[in-house]
């Protein structure tokens, strides 16, 4: 079942608001540069892949773990989204 | 839940145990105390189809799933005694034939892939460097695009098969302004311009196991030498490890299982005060522990690579394994010393050389300390 859009992107927003309150940092906008920004560092990344995989039942591969698909809040949610049934 | 194995499987494991036993066995300890490589080893290995495991049979490969090739891992490192030859096995495997199948174009493929299989090249990554450990990405080797070739820049360490390989896969950040973003992994073959091999390093353990520092001056690679893409580095190495993690200490099981078996016996045989030193809870103990560790690292191992098998990632149950399986092994080749006292200690008696190899385990792939941050990474810690 497609997720609605919305709630794809607060769930999304939520854990990352969770990774990044471990480094000090409270706010941050959706278009941010999470690597850049040191909202997530490299670890941070796999916890985010592993967050989609498990909560969103997508497969994420090797080759789409990279700086443009993980770069911010939006970018995230095109990559699930574009695993969504249509 | 099934726990077993298939028919089929079982029978591999059972062939690959057979081989190692029959085929690998040579003067290993005279090689450890001369840090010497077996060539002959290496191409029996390859004959038989070891490096060939994981890889589609479109490259020559056997496509064995990783279950699969796991279980032939264990199998080798059970039969085979020489721990630093099936170190630089896994190297070449995990960190060079995998990132060649995940990420590399279709030529590449053709072009690298079977002469690694064959057992004609033994392939290495160089990631490490003198300022860069744990801290993997604040690498400095510099790689800078001039035209259709890039230029590479920088040193290396602790770089696994160096004297012995022909493929490189070469990590510089061709931007480090992006930071992580800018890592970019190269292939570079044997006699590459400016790629400089460096002084032999001398170990503890795996002293069968070349490895050297390594050196890039003005190093040039074609652009179509770039792997995955300009960029791409990061997701390279930490797919490398993800794999390694999972992999790499299943011939740990293997020596696990031998070092059991050796104690179980030298328990029976071995008589002080009239009867079997087994028969003396403290010696059966040890006996007990050594399998309640062999049989839970099985189980975080095989787990890590079953999800694997099916799409997912495993980074954080590959850390489990990892960190788990080295951390047992040291303590299961002190347990077989001990029990096999003043023995066990001599180099005749081969265990002495299983627990140096051993202690490299809670260093490479990431130290124990890196797979803990991960584990409780991943508890919001």
């Amino acid at each position: 079942m497609a997720i609605e859009q919305s709630v794809l992107r607060d769930q999304i927003r939520a854990f990352i608001q969770e990774l990044a309150s471990t480094k000090g940092i409270t706010s941050f906008t959706d278009q941010e540069s999470l690597l850049e920004n040191g909202v997530i560092d490299s670890l941070g990344i796999f916890r985010v892949v592993s967050f989609l995989e498990d909560t969103f039942r997508v497969r994420v591969g090797d080759m789409e773990i990279n700086g443009e698909n993980l770069k911010n809040v939006e970018t995230i949610e095109q990559l699930v989204l574009s695993k969504q049934p249509k | 839940m099934d726990f077993s194995w298939s028919e089929e499987q079982a029978a591999f494991r059972k062939e690959v145990t057979r081989f190692a036993k029959e085929e690998l066995q040579d003067d290993v300890i005279r090689r450890d105390r001369e840090e010497e490589f077996s060539w002959d080893l290496w191409h029996k290995c390859a004959k038989f189809g070891i490096q060939g495991l994981p890889v589609p049979p479109e490259y020559g490969g056997a496509g064995a799933d990783i279950l699969t090739t796991v279980g032939a891992l264990e199998a080798l490192g059970y039969g085979c005694r020489d721990n630093g030859f099936l170190f630089s096995l896994n190297a070449h495997m995990w960190t060079t034939e995998i990132p060649l199948m995940t990420f590399g174009t279709e030529e590449q493929k053709r072009r690298y892939l079977p002469k690694l299989i064959s057992g004609e090249w033994v392939g290495l990554h160089a990631m490490t460097e003198p300022m860069s450990g744990s801290d993997a990405y604040s690498l400095r080797s510099r790689a800078e695009r001039r035209g259709d070739r890039y230029v590479i820049n920088g040193s290396k360490t602790f770089i696994t098969n160096t004297q012995n390989a022909s493929l490189f896969v070469i990590f510089a950040n061709v931007d480090p302004s992006k930071g992580a973003n800018g890592i970019t992994a190269f292939l570079a073959e044997k006699g590459t311009p400016g790629l400089i091999i460096g002084q032999k390093l001398h170990k503890m353990g795996l002293r069968t196991s070349p490895m050297s520092e390594l050196a890039m001056v003005d190093c040039e690679v074609p652009v179509e030498n770039v792997l995955g893409g300009e960029g791409r580095g990061q997701a390279i190495f930490t797919s490398s490890m993800e794999w390694e993690r999972t992999c790499i200490l299943a011939s740990h099981l293997g020596m696990m299982q031998r070092l059991l078996e050796t104690s179980v016996k030298y328990a029976h045989d071995r008589r002080q005060f009239g009867q079997p030193i087994g028969k003396f809870s403290a010696i059966a103990n040890k006996v007990a522990d050594m399998e309640v560790r062999l049989e839970t690292g099985r189980l975080l191992l095989y787990k890590a690579a079953w999800l694997k098998s099916q799409g997912g990632h495993a980074l954080r149950a590959a850390s489990m394994a990892k960190l788990y399986i080295s951390e047992a092994c040291i303590q299961s080749c002190l347990d077989a010393i001990q029990i096999q006292g003043g023995y066990g200690y001599m180099t005749e008696y081969e265990v002495e050389r299983d627990l140096r190899d051993a202690i490299s385990g809670k260093i490479y792939s990431g130290t124990s300390e890196i797979q803990r941050v991960i584990i409780a990474g991943f508890q919001g810690l």
